[in-house]
């Protein structure tokens, strides 16, 4: 064993190494990059400059700024966020703040405190960065960004040079690793909150496409240029046909001669219950991106759906009771094979074909006429169909703009439109027959994903459609079929010219690059799925997957305490087996030699060295002499010459556990 | 309110510490940190650690952010395991005391701690010092030792215990400190500080570090004769004893045949200190002169003689003087 100089007595260095801090700089500008691309430049390049200059210092042995200098910096830099963005509150503000503040802190990092204080500002702007984007790249990142923080936090726990850089990340890493158990049991045990304690700040105000609660002509036509993911959905089993994904939004039954509006929502308690559910069922899960909106959307009919805090409203449309600021999933069942039947109360069909006096007049004549000449309300709707169909009319997402007789114009003038065109002409024709008629919005189609199984519904799938009461229920009419069949069919991208769509959409079409974006929504799906949209209905799911029924708070904390506690043996064991004392081989067979010695002579007395109780051992046993003397010689040789290869131990080992002298020397050997 | 915090806070500390002391009991001279006796509590930074990760708990429950809470979580994982690797910074080490050898009054007592690591991980950042003292700093690899002084500065003459031993860390990550408090039965003697020469001393003999050796009483040289322990060893014949072997003193008139007695009565004036003080000076110069010389002190005597641990025992006698346990 080596012997150390003694040390003399010293104080803590006022200032850390240059090497120490290395690693402080360098886990701030770890943090600081995934901010870069979203706070203003001049920002990160103040991080950069400072970081530099506070290397710099150090490298020379400079004095650090004084406070005279510090504080106005500080200042100048709060007064500059001010005028940037005119808030503190907001991601780009704070995250812009903790930057400031993180290196203004490594101006002045005197002691291990504040060194500890920089990398802990460090790890908060990493959870900054979460609340901007949670990609999937986002845990590797959180990784190598933690385990290098960490490490200098390691490094400025010491009070002299850094530990060696590979030693020290393995020191860390070791820590960071065996964290990692613990974090995924907390994950998913720890009992999960809905809802936001305090309200969530916008970032700077972006509109959210989605869905709204009326509609005039040209509406959709803005989503539809839109390819941004509405929803992605996973069926259980059997995939439907495109044709009848007709996935359900607001209902609008107000129309005031221009624009379809939905009602005041009310809400019939227990009207899930008096849905007819023998026909055919179908259960999917929903994923859908945040929209600001209260839509949830489901196919025709819901009977079942697992998100918290939502409802039927009366008009068999999901929707939530707050809105849909983050990401959320959910299973639903629907039975797709009709509405059930009902009866309308006389003030409900007469909201349901209502009119404002002095709309659309020609229309009104139009529909009446072509009422007369058909026997049926249901001929009657099939014959404007064919109207549709057979004449010159024309789906395009750049129709000419309406006046206030909206459909009127568009019936008998321009004659082009796009699907809230053709639902809203429809549904006037309908009331002014007196058959109760509403436009629902939603979406319709989507795209396959044959790598994850499950269907992209983007916002340019958003779709208007009728539904009519006929014969008791109501029953759903798509107008625009009729005009563009191969927009059910197929999809928007071919229902209109490609080119007018651009971006993204033109990309997907070239094959290789469309198989990029569809593997690329996988991994992202994949990972919204089973990571990002785990909350309080996951956790609940997936314990009473695993055979606890109802799970509840209690129940939660005592599986994350018996979890913790084995994690924490886990460790605690990991550690005992690298602080406890080297196994000694060695030792353990000269015990086993002295065992046998003892019995055949007499017991090694403490302060006996191998030679010299050998020697002992031979004069009271002379028929053992050279065995023993053997032995003992190579337990001395292999104790004391260098350090013993594993063969030689080996062999020693047999030796000894052959070496099995009787208690008593035979009777014909000389006492 | 700060003082007043501080005052609980020391209030607990030595609640903490008597405690301890009463649990652990007297620790043998050589002893393993065993983990009941290693203690852990989280650094200021440490606190300050707790909090930060407390608040990204709040934002991440506000914000329902998965990847918040992984962080959240992942750095509370972090912290729990630092625990362990603090706390088994310090289980299992070996430490073991050396007592100090005796110095004068005013000097340290120096002294000197070995640790050894027996583990396969090295150990690193481990303070060692008197609780509440200044600590240092050392490292081990595995299955190193080193020896760590630690002086202790003496005031009074006497037997000085060994101060209570605190030896902690904070490594890997300074969030928390582990330690453990270390109260041997060991003890360091403080001789009496010698008074200055020459102040009414009979002798007039040369100062304690000045090697000459023309004492009067000793310039008759009378013949050689066989060494004795206890004999001064500058008085060796090492030329003889380089020729043949035999370990022969030099004799001389007047130093043998009358040993000196160094009495307490003799020193009649001053106080207690005064009187232990030009004893011990006189001690030390009858040591320099090779004299052979006794001592009587109330307490006890020793008998005339020569050498360094006769020196020591009169020196002994002398620091223990008046003091309670006078066991010498």
């Amino acid at each position: 064993m080596k012997q150390k100089p003694l040390r003399e007595r010293r104080q803590e260095p006022p200032q850390e190494s240059a090497g120490q801090l290395i690693w402080l700089v360098g886990a701030v500008l770890l943090a600081t990059l995934p901010h870069a691309p979203f706070v203003h430049p001049w920002i990160p390049l103040m991080v950069v400059a400072i970081s530099a200059s506070r290397l710099w210092l150090a490298f020379n042995r400079k004095r650090l700024p004084s406070a005279w200098l510090r504080v106005p910096l500080t200042l100048l830099a709060f007064t500059g966020i001010l005028l940037t963005y005119r808030q503190i509150s907001g991601v780009d503000a704070g995250s812009s703040l903790l930057l400031v503040m993180v290196a203004m802190k490594l101006l002045e990092t005197r002691g291990h405190r504040d060194r500890a204080i920089v990398v802990f500002i460090c790890y908060f702007l990493l959870f900054a960065a979460f609340l901007r984007e949670q990609a999937p790249w986002a845990p590797f990142y959180l990784a190598i960004a933690v385990l290098a923080a960490t490490t200098a936090l390691l490094q400025t726990a010491r009070r002299d040079q850094p530990i060696r850089a590979g030693r020290a990340l393995w020191l860390a890493g070791r820590i960071v690793l065996q964290a990692v158990p613990l974090m995924i049991l907390l994950f998913v045990l720890f009992p999960r909150v809905p809802g936001p304690f305090w309200s969530l700040p916008q970032r700077g105000g972006q509109a959210t496409t989605g869905l709204s609660d009326s509609m005039s002509p040209g509406d959709i036509t803005e989503l539809a240029l839109s390819d941004k993911v509405a929803f992605r959905v996973r069926f259980d089993d059997d995939i439907p046909r495109g044709a009848s994904l007709y996935w359900r939004g607001p209902v609008l039954a107000q129309f005031n001669g221009r624009s379809w509006s939905m009602r005041a929502r009310s809400y019939l308690p227990g009207l899930v219950d008096k849905v007819d559910r023998n026909g055919d069922s179908i259960t999917y899960d929903i994923t859908l991106e945040p929209n600001n909106q209260h839509w949830l959307l489901a196919l025709e009919t819901p009977v079942y759906w697992s998100a918290q805090r939502s409802t039927l409203t009366s008009t068999f449309a999901l929707a939530s009771f707050s809105p849909l600021d983050r990401r959320l999933s959910y299973t639903a069942t629907s039975i797709v094979s009709g509405t059930t039947p009902g009866n309308m109360p006389d003030r409900a069909r007469a909201a349901d074909t209502y009119l404002p006096d002095g709309s659309n007049p020609r229309t009104r004549d139009w529909a009446r006429m072509l009422r007369s000449r058909h026997e049926t309300d249901r001929g009657f709707l099939s014959a404007i169909l064919d109207t549709f169909r057979n004449q010159p009319y024309f789906y395009t997402l750049t129709p000419g703009v309406l006046g206030a007789q909206s459909v009127d114009e568009f019936l008998f003038s321009t004659r082009e439109g796009f699907c809230g065109h053709y639902a809203s002409a429809f549904a006037v024709l309908a009331r002014a027959v007196g058959i109760p008629a509403r436009v629902v919005t939603g979406y319709q189609g989507g795209e396959l994903n044959p790598l994850g199984n499950y269907w992209i519904v983007r916002q340019s799938d958003a779709h208007a459609w009728v539904e009519v009461w006929l014969d008791g229920r109501w029953e759903r009419i798509d107008p625009t079929a009729a005009v563009a069949p191969e927009r059910i069919e197929w999809g928007m991208d071919v229902a209109i010219d490609r080119g007018s769509v651009g971006g993204a959409a033109a990309l997907r079409g070239s094959a290789f690059a469309e198989q990029l974006l569809l593997s690329w929504d996988a991994v992202n799906t994949a990972w919204n799925r089973w990571v990002l949209a785990f909350g309080p209905d996951s956790q609940t799911d997936l314990l009473s997957r695993i055979g606890i029924p109802e799970p509840s708070t209690r129940h939660l904390i005592l599986a994350l305490t018996i979890g913790m506690a084995l994690c924490l043996a886990w460790i605690w064991w990991l550690q005992q087996q690298r602080q406890a004392p080297r196994r000694d081989a060695l030792a353990g067979l000269y015990r086993l030699l002295c065992q046998r010695t003892a019995r055949a002579a007499r017991p090694r007395r403490p302060d006996e060295g191998p030679t010299e109780y050998a020697r002992a051992i031979a004069a009271r046993r002379p028929d053992l002499a050279t065995e023993v003397q053997r032995l003992f010689g190579a337990y001395a040789r292999l104790r004391y010459d260098g350090p013993a290869d594993s063969r030689r131990v080996a062999r020693f080992r047999e030796q000894v556990r052959a070496f099995r002298p009787a208690a008593t020397p035979p009777a014909d050997s000389p006492a | 309110m700060v003082a007043v915090l501080r005052n609980t806070a020391t209030r607990w500390g030595e609640r903490a510490r008597a405690w301890a002391a009463k649990r652990q009991g007297i620790d043998p001279q050589r002893l393993e940190l065993e983990s009941r006796r290693v203690y852990i509590l989280p650094t200021r930074a440490g606190l300050i650690f707790a909090v930060i990760v407390f608040t990204m708990l709040l934002g991440a429950m506000n914000y329902n952010n998965n990847m918040g809470f992984a962080l959240t979580f992942l750095l509370t994982g972090i912290g729990i395991v630092s625990i362990h690797h603090c706390h088994h910074n310090l289980t299992g080490l070996l430490l073991q005391a050396v007592a100090a050898s005796p110095v004068f009054a005013g000097d340290d007592l120096r002294f000197r701690f070995t640790l050894e690591n027996p583990g396969r991980d090295a150990r690193w950042q481990l303070k060692l010092g008197w609780d509440g003292g200044p600590t240092q700093v050392t490292e081990l690899e595995p299955g190193e030792r080193s020896t760590v002084n630690v002086p202790l500065p003496t005031q009074q003459r006497g037997r000085i215990k060994l101060p209570r031993v605190r030896v902690s860390t904070q490594f890997p990550l300074g969030l928390f400190q582990a330690w453990s408090w270390i109260n041997m039965d060991l003890h360091g003697l403080a001789y009496p500080q010698p008074a200055a020469r020459a102040s009414g001393s009979s002798t007039g003999a040369p100062g304690r570090h000045d090697r000459g050796r023309d004492t009067a009483g000793d310039d008759d040289y009378s013949g050689m004769r066989d060494w004795r322990e206890g004999d001064p060893p500058r008085r060796i014949a090492w030329k003889v004893m380089a020729r043949t072997g035999q370990k022969l003193i030099s004799e001389y008139e007047g130093g043998a045949p009358m040993p000196r007695w160094i009495d307490w009565d003799s020193e009649p004036t001053g106080d207690d200190e005064e009187r232990v003080s030009r004893l011990a000076r006189r001690v030390l110069d009858a040591d320099e002169g090779g004299w052979e010389y006794g001592l009587r002190m109330p307490g006890g005597q020793v008998a005339p003689g020569v050498g360094p641990d006769h020196r020591h025992r009169c020196l002994e006698l002398l620091a223990l003087h008046g003091q309670r346990d006078t066991d010498a």
